[in-house]
């Protein structure tokens, strides 16, 4: 029982915490990139992913999702990409509620999010170059346009020499950083990572931070779902934790595990 | 716009060679498929025109008697011809009917007798040719009512039996062409689909991205398209290839059919073409469709 009653008791302490995050600046909740809003979300085949959730995650902030498996953090990534919808709350991205968000309008909200994955997802047959131009091409940006905005990003992420190779070519770190050009190139509000160390070792795992948190210190939001303690426990950033679809914990300078 | 149409055709292009082996697959699918249903568009229309001509050799004959003028005759050709349901009239002497008689007999190698006869057996008779074999009832009374006109030959066993033939063949024929359409549909569209499959990973890339719906449908249906359209023109390569040693061999069988072959081939061309470049771009349509934005 201990388990149910701590998600209970955490809403209230995490709602506090907010208020006074956003207390007294209410240009911050304005400016909030992402609000979720007693979300739940129950799968058709019964299973409830997310109870109640609430979270606000204001411009420019660095945000660690931490959990163990199932614990709901890839429904709760399905939902902010809108590859998901609620069952029932609010998920509020850049100001707009995404689940009255009309289906022909979905592709542009997804363009305001960049996303990066364990396993990269890369084309394989395409260049580094071609890869991040990809992002740009098929959302029809102007030929004119392309060549700046990627040469731009590759260089951000430090890969202007690797730009002709294949992803095949590329050790880890320089196909996540790939990714990771890729998920900036249209210039996002929110970036999402997915577990973006999960393939790779502790040292290239620690590149990766340090590229997100420059990426974050350039002002754009960052929501990082992970596994890596070490990481997580060195920054001291705001970690929030998931536990059989609830938040349990939201606190600032965190942790990775809880201290009881 | 521009870009739009530029980057689909571009990408549909690159599709098709990226994934060489499983186009070439589909394609290889649609020609086969094509061939099937272009064959069995022939065979239904040598068919169809085997039983119109069939069906046209069914008319109402009038034996006339031996003392009908040459005027009771044209007088009674002209009331024929004012007949709706009469296509021709045709006038059999005396004479003619020995000379065909002894003509057939002298093809089918008999003996002609008819030379040990002093005088001409055989009446003169009027073959009229109906617009629809099915409608003989007021012809034959007509017929039956005129003075000149010894007996009508009684047909109606001979037509119904005909037509009852020729129905069960045109129906089972238009059949057997539905179902073959459809199995084509379903084998393309399942071919494609897989290609389409194959490239799951880069389409749930371009909706991560942030693509609209049309940005992914278009250049798999352009692609389709290309596959539709290449299938098409090897098919019909094919076929032009296959058409004179088939004419050759069915030439007995063509020259005695109406089949106007102007027509025929304008009929495949069209079929082919359509049916290739239809299901291909159908083929993409549903299968790029299991992908997009729920």
């Amino acid at each position: 029982m201990t388990l149910s009653s701590s998600p209970s008791a955490a809403p209230a302490s995490v709602r506090r915490r907010l208020l006074r995050r956003i207390g007294g600046d209410h240009v911050a909740t304005d400016r909030a990139v992402l609000i979720l809003h007693d979300v739940t979300k129950v799968y058709p085949n019964g299973k409830t992913a997310l109870g109640d959730v609430d979270l606000v995650i204001p411009e420019g902030d660095f945000v660690f999702l931490v959990g163990p498996s199932g614990a709901g953090k890839s429904t709760l990534i399905k939902l902010l990409i809108r590859d998901e919808l609620a069952t029932r709350g609010a998920v509020i991205l850049d100001g707009q509620d995404l689940a009255r968000l009309p289906r022909r309008n979905v592709s542009k909200v997804r363009r305001k999010i960049g996303i990066v994955f364990q396993d990269f997802k890369l084309l394989p047959t395409k260049t580094v170059w071609e890869n991040v131009a990809f992002a740009l091409e098929v959302t029809g940006t102007p030929r004119g346009r392309i060549r700046p905005a990627v040469d731009r990003v590759l260089a951000l992420v430090g890969l202007t020499a690797q730009q002709s190779q294949l992803p095949g070519q590329l050790s880890g770190g320089e196909q996540q950083r790939t990714a990771i050009a890729r998920a900036l190139v249209h210039d996002p509000r929110l970036i999402i990572a997915d577990e973006p160390t999960g393939n790779l070792d502790p040292l290239i795992s620690w590149e990766i931070i340090q590229l997100l948190l420059r990426i974050n210190d350039l002002g754009v939001t960052v929501l990082m779902a992970t596994h890596n303690a070490d990481v997580v426990t060195a920054l001291r950033k705001r970690v929030v934790a998931l536990e059989e679809g609830r938040i349990i914990r939201d606190e600032v300078g965190g942790i990775y595990h809880r201290v009881d | 716009m521009f870009t739009f149409v530029a980057f689909s055709l571009k990408r549909a292009w690159e599709g098709f060679w990226r994934n060489a082996l499983m186009s070439l697959a589909a394609t290889a699918t649609m020609v086969l498929m094509l061939l099937l249903l272009a064959g069995f568009w022939i065979l239904q229309a040598g068919l169809q025109a085997g039983l119109e001509y069939t069906e046209s050799k069914v008319e109402v004959v009038a034996d006339l008697k031996d003392t009908a003028t040459p005027a009771d005759v044209t007088a009674i050709e002209d009331r024929l011809h004012l007949m709706p349901e009469v296509k021709d009239v045709h006038y059999v002497s005396r004479e003619d009917a020995l000379a065909i008689y002894r003509a057939r007999l002298a093809e089918q190698g008999e003996t002609d007798l008819t030379r040990y006869l002093d005088a001409n057996p055989l009446h003169a008779s009027l073959e009229v040719k109906l617009v629809d074999p099915k409608v003989f009832g007021d012809v034959v009374e007509k017929l039956r009512a005129e003075p000149a006109v010894d007996k009508v030959k009684e047909q109606q066993k001979t037509v119904d039996s005909l037509l009852t033939i020729t129905n069960v063949l045109r129906t089972a024929g238009t059949v057997i062409l539905i179902v073959i359409a459809l199995i084509v549909l379903f084998i393309i569209v399942n071919t494609i689909r897989l290609a389409v499959v194959a490239r799951a990973e880069e389409i749930e890339i371009m909706r991560l991205v942030g693509a609209s719906d049309a940005f992914i449908r278009w250049p798999f249906v352009f692609e389709g398209a290309m596959v539709g359209l290449l299938g098409a023109a090897l098919t019909l390569g094919v076929l032009f290839v296959a058409a004179d040693p088939i004419g050759n061999f069915m030439i007995g069988f063509f020259t005695v059919l109406p089949l106007r072959f102007g027509t025929l081939t304008r009929d495949i061309i069209v079929l082919v073409a359509g049916a290739g470049l239809g299901l291909g771009i159908l083929g993409s349509w549903v299968s790029v469709r299991t992908y997009l934005i729920r």
